[in-house]
């Protein structure tokens, strides 16, 4: 069943939110592309533990990235869930991907 | 009413790692949910947030379960809230019971101990719980009257603040003078206002306010009754004649201040050399002192140097520090004494330039506003700052000079250790601040006294300003030493608490009282005999089919819930609301049974 | 345009933190109607954020969310978060405020607090309410115990992809929200707008912030937090757990040329306390405590300072003079030792600054009330009621009227409470 008034309704809507991307434009675009730079940091992380544990250090000089910027990304992926803490090794601690069962995006706890 | 088809809902806290940390929450939770008539088992990290109360209110309104459990802190700390949140949920409150999982488990057993009694506490309550019922609270009619103990600037203010909002005031006084320790201070830290003029403020309404009643000379014999009834006797002296009083209150406020410490014989040469005073002694000094010149005189004697020794009957360290003849160590820091040795300081420094004045301290503590600015003022008039140890205090001893009578040894943190001996005309010693003795009254009330003298509150965020017996507040520093406009602040505190208690004319007390089942009840009074609170319990004569017989009844406002009737009770007729026997042996039958810790 | 809606309270309460929810609950359970305007998504204040309180140890959230909860519910109070206070003066016999109630971009009836839209969203911000050391959602609930539980859309980081509205079972996201300007009429006002730590950036002695694993108090309780970004002790630039921590104290308090000459009254003992905690999770660690004087003077703090010390911490009267870069994520701290022998250096894998407290608001040009030279609400009767500031009917509470610590701010809070309370029923009298 077609309701022309939703049809109506869906158009202004439309029309609305073009408006507001073209007024956002700018703040848009920057976080886009940090959505996009992040996408890409967060894949490298993934796949670089695929199969394995590792420590912020190791993670870091595998993926060529700062370490406190590793670390930035490895509390958040555990904070949402894709990242549990492995075994202490040294003065650091090992990081490994969430078992598949278990992903979920979800705040743990 | 079957406990066999009640759905008990368990909800466990983690409180953010202080149960979590020793107890597995969710090993107890897997076995909590396999206990017979648990429905639901939960977990949160902290249960008393909205998101955790909200999944019980869900629990409730769905019909999940009918009886609630959580196992978290230690009930005096959040019963009320819980029973908030079953309230919202348009349940009755006190189907609810609590298992201390904190106190009692994580902070005392760790590993899988901790881990098993968790289980077992959870077991006892979740067993109790399916015998509780609905329970209406207590209503009972509250005298809007306050009585405040102590005459002193806190509760000269509390008893003012209260009979503002309209409740009536008895303000009692030991002494025949209103004011307390105000009355012996002179210019107040850090700003200097005189303490006469503050007192003056605040007494001149007090005295013309109709809805206060003032008694000083007056000594508070007994103190009976309970929230929104109490009932003192109070002996005045008026006219060289004690006439007793009773006075009849809703609530009452322990005001009942500070005294100063006495040095012990010898504490820094104090009681054998003239020369060492107290800062009350010196404030009292300059309060009176004509001297002209420019240096001070005492007794005519010209002051050219003077030590002042912070931290005399403070901080003092098991060990180090000799107790006083009953044993007691004041631990504490008395708060107060550094800004008022600095205002001293200053106002010596200014106006007698010539005076000298070293001070010993070990840290200087002016947190205050205003304070620091006493401080860095007392560096720009020129006071000498030395620094010791608490393991190595100054000595006071006669310095065997002409010029000047004693002297005082210092091993001077600031300077490399260095130990140097300071010529002393006068020795100034910054007593702290005790509680005043109030144990007799504490006792009647079975009020509680902290390690430190102090009186104690049931909690220093939570409640801090009242105590576990409900309708009796503290304020001021018969709590813990503090500055005349920290005091105010807490005798308004006190005030806020007593005025909203008694805004509304009753009181609602908690219905965990004895009951008695009529047809049971013999009349045989073993249980009034037993009974612990006088007037809770009486025999009554009713008629039942013609015949006039003998059964016990309760006075609910009155019955403290000890439940010693329903240990004497021959025929098992009188029991206690929400701790029945019954739910004892569920309870225990629950812990013996132990199939759930393994 | 002057707002139409207008709502009338009692008491207007500035600032939802601890403060703001004692007096309003000291209000409300009087029966006096109170609204508590807080700036922030929710109500809690700076007391939500900490990890422990002293001298206790209570969990901060044990104490603070039964008592916003508390608030949340209470028939007399009513909360209006994410708002600012445009005006704030006497009008006719009592106050009037002008407030902005800032876009969620969600509907908060609608909204039931599920955070789908959270986990869905596909940009990741940095969370200051982590101490930046992790980041948050684009849309996120602010952290897991705010109230209300309504999640934020950060204008600044949204690419639009309508990822959040897609999802939302209740479609309550709503990208054209607008700024809502109301008035607030009530008969007395609460100040409690509370602090905020002396920002490190300007510090250069200290690195202006830029030298790692050089950490301010605050951003140490996020670390220590129940629900912190690593759920254990890490130091920031790598993630290795410290071995030696350092604590410098007054750390633009006590200092002009630092940043404040007074004293900031609490970072003694939240430095303690921080150390402790340490202790307890780090039992191999050295602690470091560097200090001028130890100001441990509340009830049971000198004992709390004293137990400290017998386990072991290390308390070094010393004036930190200046923080370098070390090597491999070390940070070398310069001092004077007090005991006149020079200067001295050290290394740590870890330095907390026990920043001082600076105000959280300020009146200027939002409401006529004064201010003292440390720019903390004028108290005009600083001995017999502390709360009471120089305009009638309105009263200030906690750190709004100086630097003060949990326990002091509740009684003050109660205080404010009483004066309220008097005010308006003398009124009620004269009326």
């Amino acid at each position: 069943m077609k309701n022309p008034d939703n049809d109506k309704e869906k158009e202004a809507k439309k029309a609305a939110m073009k408006t507001l991307r073209a007024q956002r434009k700018d703040l848009i675009a920057s976080a886009s592309s940090r959505m996009k730079t992040q996408k890409k940091d967060i894949k490298a992380i993934k796949e670089f533990l695929k199969g394995k544990k590792a420590t912020i250090p190791d993670i870091a000089e595998g993926i060529d990235m700062p370490k406190d910027e590793t670390l930035w990304y490895i509390a958040t992926m555990k904070k949402y869930g894709q990242i549990v803490e492995a075994e202490k090794e040294g003065a650091f601690f090992n990081y490994s991907l969430n078992e598949p069962e278990k992903t979920q995006e979800k705040e743990e706890v | 009413m079957s406990e066999n088809n009640k759905k008990v809902g368990v909800y466990i806290c983690y409180c953010g790692g202080n149960i979590s940390d020793h107890v597995d929450v969710e090993e107890v939770r897997n076995r909590v949910e396999k206990m017979p008539g648990v429905t639901v088992a939960r977990t949160n990290m902290f249960m008393c947030s909205d998101p955790g109360q909200e999944m019980i209110i869900e629990d409730l309104k769905s019909d999940k379960i009918d009886r609630v459990v959580v196992a978290s802190c230690a009930p005096s700390l959040h019963e009320a809230t819980f029973r908030g949140a079953i309230e919202r949920a348009g349940s009755n409150p006190f189907i609810y019971d609590h298992a201390n999982i904190r106190e009692q488990v994580s902070w005392v057993h760790h590993g899988e101990t901790a881990t098993d009694k968790a289980t077992l506490l959870i077991a006892a309550a979740s067993a109790k719980s399916k015998l509780l019922k609905p329970l209406e609270p207590i209503r009972v009619e509250a005298k809007k009257h306050t009585t405040v103990i102590g005459g002193g600037i806190a509760g000269i203010k509390t008893a003012l603040d209260i009979a503002q909002k309209g409740i009536e005031v008895a303000l009692i006084e030991k002494l025949p003078i209103l004011g307390g320790r105000l009355n012996s201070l002179d210019r107040l830290a850090p700003f200097g206002e005189k303490a006469s003029d503050i007192l003056k403020e605040l007494l001149d309404p007090v005295l013309n306010h109709n809805a206060i009643t003032i008694h000083t000379d007056s000594k508070i014999e007994t103190i009976k009754g309970y929230v929104g009834n109490f009932s003192l006797i109070v002996t005045k002296k008026e006219n060289n004649k004690d006439i007793k009083l009773n006075i009849e209150t809703g609530a009452i406020v322990m005001a009942t201040g500070s005294v100063s410490y006495t040095p012990l014989n010898g504490e820094f040469g104090f009681g054998q050399h003239e020369q060492v005073i107290t800062l009350q002694d010196l404030i009292t000094l300059l309060k009176e002192n004509k001297s002209s010149g420019s240096s001070l005189e005492v007794n005519g004697k010209r002051i050219k140097n003077m030590v002042m020794i912070h931290c005399v009957g403070s901080r003092q360290i098991p060990g180090i520090h000799q107790p006083k003849e009953n044993g007691q160590l004041n631990e504490y820091c008395s708060r107060t004494c550094c800004a008022a040795l600095l205002n001293a300081a200053n106002q010596i420094r200014e106006k007698f330039p010539e005076t000298g004045i070293y001070e010993m301290y070990r840290d200087i503590r002016t947190y205050g506003r205003g304070q620091e600015e006493l401080y860095e003022q007392a560096s720009k008039n020129k006071v000498v700052f030395m620094r010791y140890e608490a393991d190595a205090p100054p000595v006071v001893s006669e310095s065997n000079h002409s010029e000047y009578p004693l002297k005082v040894k210092i091993t001077d943190s600031l300077t490399f250790n260095e130990v140097m001996d300071v010529p002393a005309d006068l020795v100034v010693l910054a007593t702290g601040i005790e509680p005043d003795n109030v144990s007799d009254i504490a006792s009647m009330m079975k009020l509680p006294i902290g390690t430190d003298q102090f009186l104690l509150e049931v909690h220093p965020k939570l409640r801090p300003v009242e105590f576990s017996i409900t309708g009796i507040f503290l304020g001021g520093t018969c709590q813990a030493p503090m500055d005349t406009g920290e005091t105010c602040n807490a005798a308004g505190a006190a005030a806020v608490k007593a005025s909203a208690l008694l805004s509304k004319g009753y009181i609602e007390l908690d219905p965990f009282v004895a009951e008695v089942n009529t047809d049971k009840c013999q009349g045989h009074g073993a249980c009034i005999e037993a009974c612990l609170k006088e007037g809770a319990l009486t025999l009554t004569e009713v008629k039942i089919d013609g015949k006039i017989v003998k059964k016990a009844q309760v006075t609910a406002a009155m019955c403290l819930g000890c439940g010693a009737c329903a240990a004497v009770c021959p025929k098992k007729a009188i029991d206690i609301n929400g701790w029945a026997l019954k739910q004892y042996e569920d309870m225990v039958d629950a812990i013996v049974s132990d199939g759930f810790a393994v | 345009m002057v707002p139409t809606n207008i709502k009338n309270f009692d008491t207007l309460v500035v600032g939802g933190g601890i403060a703001g929810l004692q007096a309003a609950l000291d209000l409300g359970d009087q029966g006096y109607k109170v609204a508590i305007v807080e700036k922030d998504a929710s109500i809690g204040g700076k007391m939500i954020r900490l990890s422990k309180v002293f001298p206790t140890l209570d969990c901060a959230s044990c104490i603070t969310t039964p008592k916003m909860s508390a608030a949340s519910h209470h028939e007399n109070i009513t909360l209006f978060t994410y708002c600012d206070l445009t005006s704030l003066n006497h009008e006719g016999q009592g106050i009037k405020a002008l407030i902005t109630q800032k876009p969620r971009y969600v509907d908060p009836i609608k909204c039931i607090g599920c955070r789908q839209c959270e986990y869905i969203c596909p940009v990741h911000v940095s969370d200051a309410e982590q101490g930046d050391f992790s980041a948050r959602k684009a849309i996120s609930i602010p952290f897991s115990t705010a109230i209300p539980q309504l999640p934020i859309l950060d204008v600044e980081h949204c690419m639009l992809c309508g990822q959040c509205e897609k999802t939302c079972p209740t479609h309550a996201i709503d990208y054209f929200q607008k700024p809502e300007e109301f008035i607030i009429q009530a008969k007395t006002a609460v100040i409690t707008t509370g602090f905020d730590l002396l920002p490190v950036k300007n510090n250069f002695q200290y690195g202006n912030g830029h030298i790692p694993n050089v950490i301010d108090s605050m951003q140490m309780e996020r670390i220590l937090a129940p629900h912190g970004p690593y759920n254990r002790v890490l130091r920031p630039s790598d993630g290795m757990e410290p071995d030696s921590i350092a604590y410098v104290q007054c750390a633009g308090s006590r200092d002009k040329s630092m940043g404040v000459p007074y004293c900031s009254r609490v970072c003694c003992m939240y430095a303690i306390k921080q150390a402790m905690l340490l202790s307890g999770s780090l039992p191999l660690a050295d602690i470091i405590i560097y200090y001028m004087d130890i100001r441990a003077f509340g009830k049971g703090y000198e004992q709390f300072y004293q137990n400290a010390k017998a386990m072991g911490i290390e308390f070094v009267k010393a004036k930190v003079a200046r923080i370098d870069k070390g090597e491999n994520g070390s940070a070398i701290v310069r001092y004077e030792n007090q005991d006149g022998s020079g200067i001295a250096t050290a290394d740590h894998d870890l330095v907390v600054l026990s920043m001082g407290m600076i105000p959280g608001w300020d009146p200027r040009s939002i409401c006529p009330v004064s201010k003292d030279s440390d720019q903390f609400i004028t108290s005009i009767k600083p001995k017999i009621s502390p709360v009471l500031t120089n305009m009638a009917g309105l009263f200030v509470a906690g750190v709004a009227a100086g630097p003060k610590d949990i326990v002091d701010t509740i009684t003050e809070s109660g205080s404010a409470a009483m004066e309220a309370a008097k005010f308006m029923s003398n009124s009620h009298m004269e009326n």
